[in-house]
This record gives C-alpha cells, structure tokens and sequence, in this order.
C-alpha cells in the first residue's frame, strides 16, 4: 500500500470510526451534576464504574440547579469550565440549542441515542442532548398524619379534604422549580385550563394560601420540613421521594386520579467544552442498559429507553411501558420557558 | 523648587484592575439593562421597557421599598445595639476586656448562612418563639414570624452588629479622655459630658457603622433569601431570581442598575451630608 493511500485510509477511518476511548487513555472529564443525595449515587452507580471501564477521570462539579448551570453556560458563551452539563432540564435545554451554547448529538457521538422513547424527541429537540432519567411530579404524603389524598384537589384546596388542621402543614414552591410550574398547570386543569389558560391556577393558589406553612425555591430545601414533620402534603419529584421514602420518611407517594406530568433530566455537552469525545463516550454510558437500570433503582426513577427491565413491583411505580408513557403528560417546555416569568411575577403578587 | 509629580505608574496597575473588572463589567451590564429580551433570549433591539416593567409593577416596587427599609432599620438598630457594646468595650477596666472584645466579635467565626439558620429555628412557625410564647399563654395559635421583612431585619442585624461595634470602637477609641475629665471638672455630670462630648465626637464613628450595616443590607442575599423567602423579596433576590432561575437578564440588569444606582446616590449624599457636618 502506497503512502498516501495509508494516509487516506487512516483518515476516512478517523472520520467514520465512532468516538470511542481506549483502556489506555488517562483522560480528565468535568461533569457536572448536583449535591444531596443524588452526588453519592450518581459517582457510585454512573461515574466510578466509568472511570474504571474508560481508564479516565473524572471531576464530579456537584454544584448548582438546572438553570444556575444553564446560566453559567451562558455567562460562558459555552465554555462553563465542565464538559457535561449533566442535569438539565426540557426548558434549558430547548432554549441551549436556541442559542447555540449546546451540541447537537446524531447516534455517532452518541449510539445509544437510537433506544430511548421516540417521545423524548418531542420534549426536547431531537439530538439535543441525552435524557437519561425520567421521573414524575408525584403528590406526597405523611401518612402518620393525614389521610391519603386522591386527586390533586386534595392538595390544592386541602381544608376541603382535611379541615382546618392541615393550616401550616402545606408546602408551596416558587415557579423557578418546575415542580411548582407542574402542580401550577395541574392547578389550571382542574378548573379546565391547562398551559394555554392559567387562570384557574391562580384562584386555586389564592384560596391555598391560608393553609401554606412553607414557601420554598428548591426541591432540596422542602427535605428538612418532611423530616421534621411541619409538611404533610406535597408535590415532589418521584425519584427524591422514593429514595427518602425508602430511608424511613413516613410519607408515600402516589399518582392522582387525574395523572402525573413527567420530567426527563438530560445530559448536554456544551459547545465550548474542552474534552467533547469523552463527553459523548460518558453521554452514551449514561444511556447504557444495564447503567440506566441500575441508576433507577438506586434513584427510584424510570430508564428512558424502553427495553430495560425492571422488578414488577418497582415498575408499577414507574414509566416503564408504552401504556404508562401515553398516560404521562409532557407540556409543552417551549412554552413553559416564554411564560415562566409572567407565572413567577403572577405567583410572587399572590403569595407575596 | 520642589516639582509635584504624580507618581501615575503607582496607581497604573489598580486602575488597569478596576478598569478590567468593575467599570467594563458595570458597563455591560448597564448596556444588558438596555436590551430587549424575547422569550428569556437577550436580543439586540434597545428598549426602555425593563424598565419601565420593574417600576411598573407593585411587587417589584415593593422590593425596591422593602430593600432600603431593610437597610435602614438594620442600620438604625446595629447603631442602637452596638454603641453602648462598643462604649462598653472601650470603658471597661477589666482584665477580660480583650476577650470581651473577642466574644462580642466571635459571630464573624461563623457563616452568615449558619447564623441565618439559627434563627430560622427560632422564628419559624413550628420554632422556639412560638413555642415559648405559646407555653407563656402570650399568643393562642402559631405565628408566622418569618417568612417576613421584620425576619429579615433581625437576621441581618444580628450578622452585622459586630461590623458595627468595630466602627464605633475605633471612633471612641480616638477621643482624648482629657477632654471628659475637663468637662466634668468644669462641673458637667456624667450624662452631661456623654451627650456634649463623647457622643458628638464619636457620631463620624456612628454614621460610619451606619453606612457600613445599611451597604451590606441593602445587597445581602443569603439571610434575605432565607428569612425571606421567594414570596418577600428584596433586590438582591430578585435580581438572582431573574439572572439565575428565569434566565431573563435584561430585566436582572435592570434591577441590578437600580441597585447600584440608588445605593450609590444614597451613600454619596451620606458622605455630603457627614462631610458637611464635620466643617460645622
């Protein structure tokens, strides 16, 4: 084989060959995800056996929220100082790709693209990232205090279930979580709105008020007053809820009779990342069957792609098969991100 | 003849640094406050309305007037609680004075975070407050204490009081004890001498512990965040709120603006007025 020949045989294979990392390769990559309890579980179930398969290291940036990262993105014109944005969410992501501070991924970069739910696609832009864990806002409770609740009324007007001893025991969050966005809309359905028609969210928040003990932003910072019994009755996010449930909170969580509204976390590498082939290799073993079913059963969530299996018991309070996919809704995040802030400027006159 | 040069290399390097990284940032951001934002994405249209959007709706006007009220209560009380502390320290014959002094400033060891959530136990209302003045038969069902304005004015007095203490210390430190004894020789009682000579000599000392505790209060964010929460708002956890959760940064420019703005009017007549006084 002439020289050149070789050249252009060595080059098309470059080309074509998948990003894949050899053993041998002593890498750094920055992933950044969150602190609690989910740091632990995510460097022992997805990051350590990474590093130990891969033969790389990675720096775990266990800080900040969905849109705190999302704007550190920003300020960074792409190049936050981590190669994985590893917990964003729909609407982040949506508005990453919007302006171009997000890689677009194709089944290259990222092979196990091709086994997630085809719904994905129609949550966030298709190739906008890698969900890699799906979850729901369940309603919870204290089940040493009050009784279980049925439908979301029941936590939107709770005097009508549960009479003037709910008063302070009810918890509120701040529109910048999309928890509180999901059990706004909920709010809005009951009185037949929904994301286009917020109206009815509004009196129902209104006549909730009286009864609110708690007012928090963060999803973590609600944590303390489950443990310390002040709130009774609240909306959470699946996953969070079934770890702490299964640590000795006496709570449940249940899905009401009128469903849930699912969240996909996603992973994303933004463009200005310095280590872009590791990123895509780590994206890809997020997505891994046998990593995505081992993450849900150490976080008490759903894998995102459909041929994961699941203890039967575990799996009746997931979204694990077409007929509980279709039941789940998805709001539209595009529009969720143009009308947060008028939700937020409506909530906080309401509340304040 | 001696030649007045100006050493301008000397003072090169920090205005270069100032330059770098307070005026072009201050600048971009007084630019941002100025840009239309469409859909949380910053556009290049320039526009009047962030504007016109914080000052037209009560909430955010709320904020501005809870903000220097804040400032200014919290100014008023570190000088009220801190003075006859600071007068204390400087007084005192006893051989604990130095760990006196020490003790009085020790909350400084401790986060502001920390110290806010020690009195997040206290006021909340499942907390201590209402715990006690519910056993002493004071109120006869839980009150919110916080979250509220008066939460956070508590908190941040508390985290602030030291910054205080040190101001007025130093103030009192400085007055020559000759000028006490004269006046009391001269037949002035003690309350006399206090209020005609310490106090007046010792109120630069007091107007600067007041601008220290109003400066930091009017751009705290950790204790108003956490006494305060989402629902009472002041600029500073506004402006985190838009920056950061609704990712909607001309209006956060904007508020930022204002902050800065206004503060700086507001010390700088401070200063005049403090300046005016000192030449009477």
């Amino acid at each position: 084989m002439k020289r050149r020949e070789l050249l252009k045989r060595g080059a098309a294979l470059a080309v074509a060959a998948p990003y894949v990392i050899t053993a041998r390769s002593q890498e750094t990559l920055i992933v950044n995800t969150q602190g609690g309890e989910y740091q632990e579980l995510v460097e022992r179930v997805v990051i350590r056996p990474f590093e130990k398969k891969f033969g790389v290291k990675v720096i775990h940036d266990a800080t900040g929220t969905a849109s705190q990262d999302y704007a550190k993105i920003r300020a960074a014109r792409g190049a936050p100082g981590f190669d994985v944005a590893g917990l964003l969410t729909p609407p982040e992501v949506i508005l990453g790709m919007k302006e171009g501070f997000l890689e677009k991924l194709t089944e290259r970069e990222v092979p196990n693209l091709k086994y997630l739910w085809d719904k994905s696609w129609s949550v966030i832009p298709p190739g906008s990232g890698a969900p890699h864990t799906l979850q729901y806002a369940a309603l919870v409770y204290n089940k040493e205090k009050v009784e279980r609740p049925r439908s979301w009324a029941d936590y939107w007007e709770p005097q009508k279930r549960y009479g003037d001893k709910i008063k302070g025991h009810v918890i509120n969050y701040n529109p910048a979580n999309l928890l509180s966005v999901y059990a706004l809309i909920h709010a809005a359905q009951l009185g037949g709105g929904g994301v286009d028609n917020m109206e009815p969210a509004w009196s129902r928040l209104k006549a909730q008020k009286p009864y609110v003990g708690v007012v928090v932003t963060g999803s973590a910072e609600a944590v303390p007053h489950f443990e310390n019994g002040q709130v009774w009755i609240s909306p959470y996010w699946s996953g969070r809820s079934g770890y702490y449930i299964d640590r000795g909170l006496p709570f449940e969580m249940l899905i009401p009779q009128e469903g849930v509204i699912g969240l996909f976390d996603v992973a994303c590498v933004p463009v200005g990342g310095k280590n872009k082939k590791l990123a895509y290799e780590f994206l890809n073993w997020r997505l891994d069957r046998d990593i995505q079913r081992q993450w849900a059963l150490a976080y008490f969530t759903s894998p995102t792609r459909g041929d994961v299996e699941l203890p039967a018991r575990f799996a009746a309070t997931q979204i694990v098969t077409r007929e509980q996919m279709a039941r789940t809704q998805f709001p539209d995040s595009d529009v969720i991100g143009a009308r947060r802030k008028d939700w937020t400027l409506k909530w906080q006159e309401i509340m304040a | 003849m001696v030649v007045n040069r100006t050493p301008w290399w000397l003072v090169a390097a920090p205005m270069a640094l100032l330059l770098v990284f307070f005026v072009l940032p201050n600048a971009l951001l007084l630019s941002t406050s100025f840009l239309k934002s469409e859909a949380q994405q910053l556009t290049s249209e320039l526009t009047l309305e962030n504007y016109g959007f914080l000052f037209g709706k009560s909430i955010y006007q709320w904020a501005f007037v809870r903000t220097f009220l804040v400032g200014a209560c919290v100014g008023l009380l570190t000088v009220l609680l801190g003075y006859p502390l600071a007068y204390f320290l400087v007084r005192t014959k006893s051989r604990w004075k130095g760990l006196l002094i020490a003790l009085s400033l020790a909350p400084l060891l401790a986060s502001v975070v920390v110290r806010t959530y020690g009195w997040y136990i206290i006021l909340n209302r499942f907390g201590v407050a209402n715990d006690l003045f519910l056993n002493l038969g004071l109120i006869s069902e839980r009150i919110a204490f916080m979250p509220s304005t008066g939460a956070i004015i508590i908190g941040l007095a508390h985290a602030l009081l030291p910054y205080t203490v040190l101001t007025i210390m130093g103030s009192l430190n400085g007055i020559n004890p000759n000028l006490e004894q004269a006046a009391m020789s001269l037949g002035a009682s003690r309350t006399r001498t206090f209020l005609h000579v310490v106090l007046p000599l010792s109120l630069p000392g007091v107007a600067g512990g007041f601008i220290l505790a109003f400066s930091i209060a009017i751009s705290a964010y950790a204790t108003p965040a956490i006494l305060g929460g989402p629902a009472t708002q002041v600029m500073a956890t506004a402006i985190y709120g838009f920056m950061t959760q609704l990712l909607d940064w001309s209006i956060g420019a904007a508020l930022a603006v204002i902050l800065i703005l206004s503060s700086f009017l507001l010390l700088y007549a401070a200063a005049r007025l403090g300046a005016r006084q000192a030449a009477l």
